[in-house]
């Protein structure tokens, strides 16, 4: 995942590679992803989450349409 | 490395992670397979069997065909394209959420410096007592949720 100066070069970048444009979300979104995903990784209780609590994770930050779907 | 009880399974895959996260977010480095088995007092081929389990759960990724650690998300081993200052060392990210990830691993300050994906300007993102305090632009993952760990490189 990159990061863009707007929604304008994303389009230019998804064209120059003929792919369809994917999944945005905001700086700060991504921030309390990472918070929410990262925060943890160093500790001795870490564990790797499921499915469910992952989409939970995404889901927590506004994150709910087909696109950020776990399920295949 | 004989003179060494051998750990558990379980017991090993925990030694081994908690090694190389603690070693990385102290030096900025992650570790490769023998260090981390001189660290853990284990035998190489057995260390290098728990990397590539952990591997395996998506706790980490290889270099291909290696048991090296490309990176130890959020941190990876090589400098990439997302440079975060942190602590007063320089750690590198292979995506911007994994930029982000090294400051919520470390629970420090940090700054980050990305670069457009479209135009290469430089963009500065910086995280402050626990907060975003600046950050600009829109983060773009090109690749649906369900299909992130098909090409983890990429995605």
């Amino acid at each position: 995942m990159l990061l863009f100066r707007s929604e304008e070069h994303i389009d230019r970048w998804c064209a120059f590679r003929e792919l369809p444009r994917g999944g945005i979300m905001s700086p700060e979104q991504c921030w309390l992803l990472a918070h929410a995903w990262y925060a943890d990784k160093a500790s001795p209780d870490w564990r790797r989450r499921t499915r469910e609590e992952a989409e939970a994770v995404l889901a927590g930050i506004g994150l709910t349409e087909p696109f950020w779907s776990l399920h295949a | 490395m004989s003179g060494h009880t051998a750990l558990g399974i379980e017991a090993l895959d925990q030694a081994v992670r908690l090694h190389v996260y603690r070693h990385a977010a102290e030096t900025a480095r992650v570790p490769k397979p023998d260090e981390i088995a001189a660290a853990v007092g284990q035998p190489l081929p057995e260390v290098e069997k728990s990397i590539q389990r952990l591997a395996a759960d998506h706790v980490w990724v290889l270099a291909p065909g290696t048991a090296n650690i490309w990176a130890a998300n959020p941190f990876c081993a090589v400098p990439f394209n997302f440079r975060v200052s942190a602590r007063g060392r320089t750690y590198w990210g292979i995506c911007i959420w994994d930029a982000l990830g090294i400051a919520a691993t470390l629970n420090s300050d940090a700054t980050v410096v990305a670069r457009c994906g479209d135009c290469d300007e430089e963009i500065v993102l910086e995280v402050r007592d626990g907060a975003l305090a600046r950050g600009e632009g829109v983060v773009h993952f090109a690749v649906p949720a369900s299909q992130w760990w098909d090409n983890i490189a990429f995605t």
